[in-house]
């Protein structure tokens, strides 16, 4: 049986290879896949939790967590098609009119 | 077990960084959805086989599809080059990410099981659907039916959010409306806003590099 530390570390992997999507792509919808794999780092550390202390709470966050994520993933690219029909882009550089 | 681990370990990683590196916005897209179908493998090794089964149907299918949809939608499988407006950026989200990698690493392994790893596992019975449904319709009943709000809410917004804009009276003759044989102009003049000069020429050049 693999122990809880080895996929607690195999999800952090995930989740900075996640990070570093985010801070280095240039397309929204780039930035929004990189957002998922963050989310799945989270939901698998969540799991390895849910072993280690034989509760399934733990299953059951990761549940309402995709449920969560399908929600956003609607919302954000329904967000990501308003602003191209406007903008004629999705590239987060050219995005930044509320920058302070 | 191990080598199930070790396998599918290695091919979620493989697949987060086509994910992060991939040129072509739909490489990338497929690369996640490999990295999700080998976190689906790892959910059933961690005794959630119901979770396992969600996740492909739900992750891997339907969100994926959304994704997929939304590139070919609006053209976006291009690479998007041109001016880095933050120095150095690849290099430091390299640097940092590494850095938290190996601090992630470091902290799983100082962590200890409450209790035996074997005895744990079997309180779980195998994580079917009968154990989430038991959890979600007690403990978790308020989440359980504020999730569902929350997805009727996100399908009415994203209705209302991709609704097209109604035409406005400003004189200014609809695109549709002109004859079959008339000369269309190459992009439709947006009478409200348009996109600035400025982005316009930015994102030719970008096309062009």
């Amino acid at each position: 049986m693999v122990s809880t530390s080895s996929y607690l570390a195999l999800s952090g992997i995930l989740f900075a290879l996640g990070m570093i999507g985010v801070l280095t792509r240039r397309t929204a919808i780039m930035v929004f896949l990189s957002v998922e794999l963050m989310l799945n780092a989270a939901n698998l550390a969540l799991v390895a939790f849910a072993r280690s202390w034989g509760d399934p709470t733990g299953q059951t966050a990761v549940f309402i967590v995709m449920t969560l994520a399908a929600a956003e993933v609607a919302i954000g690219l329904a967000i990501i098609v308003a602003i191209f029909r406007k903008r004629e882009t999705t590239n987060v550089d050219d995005l930044a009119a509320l920058k302070g | 077990m191990t080598l199930a681990f070790i396998l599918l370990g290695a091919l979620a990683i493989v697949g987060g960084i086509i994910t992060i590196a991939a040129k072509n916005a739909v490489h990338a897209a497929l690369g996640l959805v490999g990295t999700l179908l080998c976190v689906a493998g790892l959910f059933a090794t961690l005794n959630a086989s119901f979770l396992a089964a969600t996740q492909v149907i739900v992750y891997a299918g339907a969100v994926m599809v959304l994704f997929l949809f939304v590139i070919m939608l609006l053209n976006a499988n291009q690479p998007v080059t041109g001016h880095d407006p933050v120095p150095f950026v690849r290099e430091l989200a390299g640097i940092g990410g590494t850095l938290l990698a190996g601090a992630f690493v470091v902290l799983a392994f100082t962590y200890e099981d409450p209790r035996p790893l074997a005895e744990s596992a079997a309180a779980l019975r195998g994580g079917d659907a009968m154990i989430m449904g038991e959890t979600l319709l007690t403990r978790f009943l308020l989440p359980f039916e504020a999730v569902s709000i929350l997805l009727l809410v996100a399908i009415v917004g994203a209705v209302a959010l991709v609704q097209r804009p109604e035409a406005q009276p400003d004189g200014v003759p609809d695109e549709l409306e002109q004859p079959i044989g008339a000369a269309r102009p190459e992009r439709a003049p947006t009478p409200r806003t348009g996109a600035q000069p400025a982005l316009q020429a930015g994102r030719e050049s970008e096309v062009s590099a």
